[in-house]
């Protein structure tokens, strides 16, 4: 009695062996829930839709080499803060998400996180070839090419890096969608829930994530 | 550089040496040697810091060979340490006792390579593959195209443009860049 | 009657004050923008984002007591707005002054971050807890001057009246307390540098260090009432400092214009000074400014 059985972990309430470190799948740490598949209409989408389309926040979260072209979007050569377009400090608080440049499947397992904590409605925008078919790394084996695969992409800017008024450009591409009501990948994605797991397991090989990252 | 080398030779053997350049020599060691000979550089001579801690694999010996760059700063001068290991079961000694900075390097070779080094912190910790089930990418028998090929995938539709088939287009077959 | 017609006003009142703070806002960060030779968002860009906020779609939530800090920081600016009065001397603008308002009204001012330290922590994100810890400390030195420049006031006035210490100041701006007063006014703009949060003291939401401090876990209509509670709160800052320092206003246009001038004090201090360190701010704020507002207390006195 009281004596440990050696070579047995004891395990903590949730089943984790005491001293493992914290895996994300804990259900004592993380919400388990899946989101409820959303719907198009909504009551007054036009007022609603220039609203969110006159202010964009842009997550800061640069994923590969084109991060180094959203530095020079705030300063006054370019100024994106004349469009409305601001900087999201957290996940929460934005709703564009850049994925700027080339994508490795590590970057991939944490882009998902943050997208799935972005509330709804979110707009994903790819920047350079690398997010369109592998770019210069087509044959690199840890970055993944076909970015619409593994997230919703709602506007993709191309080019090996684009320019910042190329990166302007696509925002104004989006804003014009999203006032016409066309920008719904958010919509694509949680009702094709499935789907995007299935091709985000294929390439995550360690998956580790929860059910869906509130 | 060469009165070095034979001091070097003067207390391990030393199998080859290639000097590249004046200010950076290139030696080869046996591996038994490799770990006395970095502690004596470390401790007795102005090669005390490890700029670069690299493999190469040489599929056609079987072997991979480990490289270690040291730097004399005051002097301004580099030698470079290769030691040739085995392929098959690639281990080495690590030297992460004599720089601390070593860890990563080993933690990468691990993970690139395969090459392991027993008593390293953090060996066999991810560090950018997380759930990698193939063999190590770096290593030459790897085909990183088949295998992104088979991974990922193409979007239906891609064409390729080599840059001399354009040349060969605009110029006729017989090339124009390289016809000499 | 009367209770219902004053309530009805100050409704108004509170209503014309967000407005106000959302349009100030946007001026400011128009000012911010042509200073850094940008041009900067339109000046209406706070009520679209306001918009942009109360439409997103999902909320999440962590708890009741995540609820908290935006219902807490708002009801603080609410609470500053009405317990003092916006214009003097005009029975739809005094609110609800009574005596001994200032009091209740220095509280209110701890109530926001009290409210967001209690509602951010319920989020569990690491950083909620340094930001806030950062901001109580911060306001814990700013109080220092601040509270000994009212204290020099009201040692001279002898009430703890708002209105009283307003109707004091009146008869030309010779009378008003800036002038009179010269120290404790010192004392109490230095500190309203720190209470309002822009450059040197704005290490509280310090957005590439810790995403935003106390609020990184709030999104979509959580932020929206964070927003507006900011707004009124900033306005109602500007209104008590006009009352205690400017003589306060006799008309609605009076009051623009005054609480918009004492809110570029701030935003010119902004614009040109980088960001403090909390201790470094904490240092400076029990330095000199508590010296001046102590000389403003001893002068009060003797």
């Amino acid at each position: 009695m009281g004596v440990e059985e050696k070579g047995k972990v004891p395990l903590l309430p949730s089943g984790v062996p005491v001293g493992s470190k914290p895996h994300a799948t804990d259900s004592t740490l993380f919400a388990q829930g899946r989101p409820k598949p959303l719907s198009l209409d909504e009551s007054v989408a036009f007022i609603k839709n220039w609203f969110r389309a006159q202010s964009l926040n842009v997550m800061a979260y640069g994923t590969g080499c084109g991060s180094i072209e959203l530095g020079p979007l705030g300063t006054s050569r370019f100024d994106m803060e004349r469009f409305g377009i601001t900087g999201g400090p957290t996940p929460r608080q934005s709703s564009v998400l850049i994925i700027s440049g080339y994508l490795s499947v590590k970057t991939l397992k944490r882009v998902i996180r943050s997208y799935e904590q972005m509330p709804n409605p979110r707009w994903v925008v790819a920047l350079g070839s690398c997010t369109i078919n592998g770019g210069m790394y087509w044959d690199s084996y840890s970055t993944i090419k076909i970015l619409d695969q593994y997230l919703p992409v709602d506007v993709y800017v191309n080019g090996c890096m684009p320019r910042p008024e190329a990166l302007i450009a696509g925002f104004k591409d989006l804003m014009d969608m999203i006032k016409r009501g066309e920008a719904n990948g958010y919509i694509e994605y949680q009702n094709n829930l499935d789907w995007y797991r299935a091709n985000q397991r294929k390439v995550i090989k360690d998956w580790n994530l929860p059910e869906y990252s509130w | 550089m060469n009165e070095f080398v034979q001091e070097i030779q003067a207390r391990f053997e030393v199998l080859w040496s290639n000097p590249q350049r004046p200010d950076l020599m290139q030696i080869g060691v046996r591996q038994v040697n490799a770990l006395p000979l970095l502690t004596w550089l470390k401790s007795n001579t102005g090669y005390f810091i490890l700029n670069h801690f690299s493999a190469v694999d040489w599929i056609e010996d079987g072997e991979f060979q480990l490289t270690y760059l040291l730097t004399d700063y005051a002097a301004r001068r580099s030698l470079m340490v290769c030691v040739r290991i085995d392929r098959a079961a690639p281990t080495a000694e690590s030297v992460h006792h004599l720089w601390p900075e070593a860890v990563t390097y080993e933690q990468e070779m691990f993970e690139m390579f395969g090459i392991s080094f027993p008593g390293s912190p953090r060996q066999g910790v991810d560090l950018l593959l997380e759930g990698w089930e193939d063999i190590p990418p770096m290593r030459r028998d790897f085909d990183t195209a088949a295998f992104a090929e088979e991974a990922f995938g193409f979007r239906p539709g891609r064409t390729h443009t080599n840059p001399r088939d354009r040349v060969a287009i605009a110029f006729g077959q017989k090339g124009f860049l390289h016809d000499h | 009657m009367e209770l219902l017609l004053q309530i009805l006003w100050s409704s108004i009142g509170v209503l014309i004050a967000v407005a106000y703070g959302l349009l100030t806002g946007g001026i400011v960060r128009k000012l911010f923008a042509r200073i850094q030779g940008r041009v900067g968002p339109p000046v209406y860009q706070g009520f679209i984002d306001l918009g942009k906020n109360f439409f997103v779609r999902d909320n999440i939530s962590h708890g009741p007591m995540f609820y908290f800090g935006p219902a807490l920081r708002t009801a603080g600016g609410v609470g500053i707005f009405l317990f003092i009065p916006a214009i003097v001397g005009w029975a739809p603008g005094e609110n609800f002054s009574f005596a001994g308002d200032l009091l209740l009204v220095m509280y209110f001012m701890f109530f926001g971050s009290l409210g967001m330290a209690l509602g951010g922590s319920a989020g569990g994100h690491p950083h909620t807890p340094i930001g806030a810890g950062r901001g109580l400390s911060q306001m814990t030195a700013f109080e220092v001057p601040f509270i000994l420049a009212v204290i020099a006031l009201v040692a001279d006035t002898g009430s703890f009246s708002v209105h009283d210490l307003t109707l004091a100041q009146a008869g030309g701006f010779l009378e008003w307390n800036l002038l009179t007063h010269p120290f404790a006014a010192a004392a109490a703009f230095i500190a309203m540098l720190g209470m309002n949060g822009y450059a040197p003291f704005n290490v509280v939401g310090a957005p590439n260090e810790i995403p935003v401090g106390p609020m990184t876990e709030y999104q979509g209509g959580f932020i929206a009432t964070l927003g507006t509670g900011r707004a009124i709160f900033a306005i109602a800052k500007m209104i008590l400092f006009m009352d205690l320092f400017l003589g306060g206003a006799t008309s609605i246009l009076e009051a623009f214009i005054k609480v918009f001038v004492i809110y570029m004090w701030s935003v010119a201090v902004a614009a040109v000074f980088p960001r403090y360190r909390v201790d470094q701010s904490m240092r400076f704020f029990l330095g000199w400014p508590a010296l001046i507002g102590v000389v403003a207390v001893l002068l009060a006195l003797f």
